[in-house]
């Protein structure tokens, strides 16, 4: 039997396109190095950086944030022992890519890390306080008609299923401005049908909606960012304002005293989306809702605040073992969801009856939705009776019917039944000898993917295949 | 004198490899796409064609199955 290794090719040959969601660092790590530095300038992003970072990265910076100073790298090293060399790496790492430090000279040659200048400047005011006050926490006469956390919670989650319930194409369309289409079909989420014009909904939408609330919210944004810049608003202002938000009280009100234009009109957007509520354009104050205040907290397990999706709502979809759905609910939204991987067969005022066919699910997997994100999405959404109902004897982590699990993950691996890998292929070597030195040197640069010792045929991958080439070419000269 | 080619390595089960050698002979892509035959579980094909042969195997599939629980119309 021959030997094989699976390598990741450097080509994406077999699954289909997954959306990705990029937490803060990711964001920031894709970014200019000139936008970090004027983002460093605000101590709210500082603070929310310095919290995303990896523990020993935050020990770092504590360490270094009150030395004016370069460091030298070695001192720096010698602060971790050697068993946790990995872990070290990635922290200088971290701290690299997010230009939190840079590397300086010190007299004497040798090479030093020195934090960021605004940076370190910033984080201080952030952790010890100074700076000039927020300006929309400045004081307000108590609010005539104060709006209490329910209230706000209600109006993000009806602002925000808006959004999403023009993706899915419902007939309603109203309450969604043409900026939010606009950020829609930037982001790829939706596409201008070729003959009408029309938005319609792409792969990545699909993907888009079995997210949770605060990955959408954040993904959006992220978009809204890339195109804020071509409508003359700062990215690095409204990023700062959006930390600063996130780090506000819920059910609290804030003025807008101070805020320039520009900001105003940000706030309008983010009132479109059921970030803030607003009574009236000009009322003078703004309340955060629960959307903004989720922002710092996209990756999963950290939330400060409980997601707005969680508590408030009961599930609402039963499976059964014969692939039956049953869906108890009224809003277009969760039928148009559930419609992306069941057949629907009845529709009733309060109740939906789908069945999960090979055909449905196939097609929510070729649109790139995984076998994983149905599973999840039919889970998180369960009826409190499904939590109940035994499953038969089978032990089993998941509330929904094994069989169901198990046989929407064959579906998805039916697909998969061949693993591509790009290489190149050595045959026809006249001797032995010369066929195991060259497979021994492949295997010793991890490039081997397949050899066989008896056709004296070997394959190396498409990026090993350079550094292969030349070492035969020396090997063979010299002998 | 080493003989070296370009494409991509194939791993699969060998029922599969048998229909993969049934659509390089009889020419059912329009060509012949199998560089080497490597074993019983791996191939290596010219990398241009992957994506047809994808299509294709994906019909296969359809053609194999048959639905096996009633929507109950």
């Amino acid at each position: 039997m021959s030997e094989s290794s699976k390598s990741k090719s450097s080509l994406n040959l077999n699954p289909s396109p997954t959306l990705q969601c990029k937490d803060l660092h990711e964001y920031l790590k894709s970014r200019s190095a000139q936008f970090l530095e004027t983002l460093y300038n605000y101590p709210t992003i500082c603070l929310a950086v310095y919290r995303e970072l990896p523990e020993l990265a935050r020990h770092f910076v504590i360490r270094l944030l009150f030395v004016e100073q370069p460091v030298p790298q070695a001192v720096v090293t010698s602060w971790v022992s050697q068993t946790f060399a990995k872990e070290q790496n990635k922290a200088c790492e971290a701290l690299s890519e997010l230009s939190v430090w840079q590397e300086a000279p010190i007299p004497g040659g040798m090479p030093g890390w020195m934090l960021a200048q605004s940076f370190k400047k910033n984080l201080k005011v952030a952790l010890l306080g100074g700076g000039r006050p927020w300006s929309m926490s400045s004081s307000l006469e108590p609010d005539g008609k104060a709006r209490d956390v329910a209230f706000l919670d209600a109006y993000a989650l009806e602002r925000w299923e808006c959004v999403l319930h023009y993706m899915v194409g419902s007939a309603q369309t109203e309450g969604i401005s043409a900026d939010a289409v606009r950020i829609l079909l930037h982001a790829g989420l939706m596409t201008r049908d070729a003959e009408d014009g029309s938005a319609v909904i792409t792969r990545a939408g699909f993907q888009f909606l079995l997210l949770s609330t605060a990955k959408q919210v954040w993904l959006f944004l992220q978009h809204y960012l890339h195109t804020a810049e071509k409508r003359s608003l700062s990215a690095a202002e409204c990023l700062a304002f959006l930390y600063q938000l996130s780090f506000s009280t819920l059910g609290k009100d804030y003025s807008t005293e101070g805020m320039s234009n520009n900001m105003l009109v940000f706030l309008q957007h983010l009132r479109e989306f059921g970030l803030v509520y607003q009574r009236k354009r000009k009322a003078g104050r703004f309340y955060p809702t629960r959307l903004a205040l989720n922002i710092a907290c996209v990756r999963d397990g950290v939330a400060t605040v409980a997601p707005l999706d969680a508590g408030n709502q009961t599930g609402y979809i039963m499976v059964e073992t014969n692939y039956r759905v049953y869906a108890y609910t009224q809003t277009n939204l969760q039928v148009a969801l559930l419609g992306l991987f069941t057949e629907l067969v009845y529709r009733f005022p309060n109740l939906v009856v789908g069945v999960l066919t090979r055909e449905s699910v196939r097609a929510a997997l070729r649109g790139g939705i995984t076998a994983a994100q149905i599973t999840h999405y039919l889970e998180q959404h369960s009826h409190p009776q499904m939590l109940k109902s035994e499953t038969g004897g089978i032990r089993s982590t998941s509330v929904l019917p094994p069989t169901v699990v198990d046989q929407i993950r064959l579906w998805e691996s039916e697909r998969n039944r061949f693993t591509y890998t790009e290489g190149v292929v050595y045959n026809q070597f006249l001797s032995q000898a010369d066929f195991v030195v060259l497979r021994d040197y492949a295997k010793q640069q991890g490039v081997l993917t397949w050899q066989n010792e008896r056709s004296r045929t070997m394959v190396v991958t498409r990026a090993g295949h350079d550094d292969v080439k030349k070492f035969w070419k020396r090997y063979s000269k010299s002998s | 004198m080493v003989n070296v080619m370009k494409g991509v390595l194939v791993e699969c089960d060998p029922a599969m490899k048998q229909f993969l050698l049934h659509l390089d002979e009889t020419l059912a892509l329009g060509r012949k796409f199998i560089l080497q035959d490597l074993d019983e579980t791996h191939l290596f094909i010219s990398a241009d064609i992957v994506e047809t042969l994808q299509a294709r195997v994906d019909d296969l599939m359809d053609q194999l199955s048959i639905p096996v629980h009633d929507k109950g119309l």
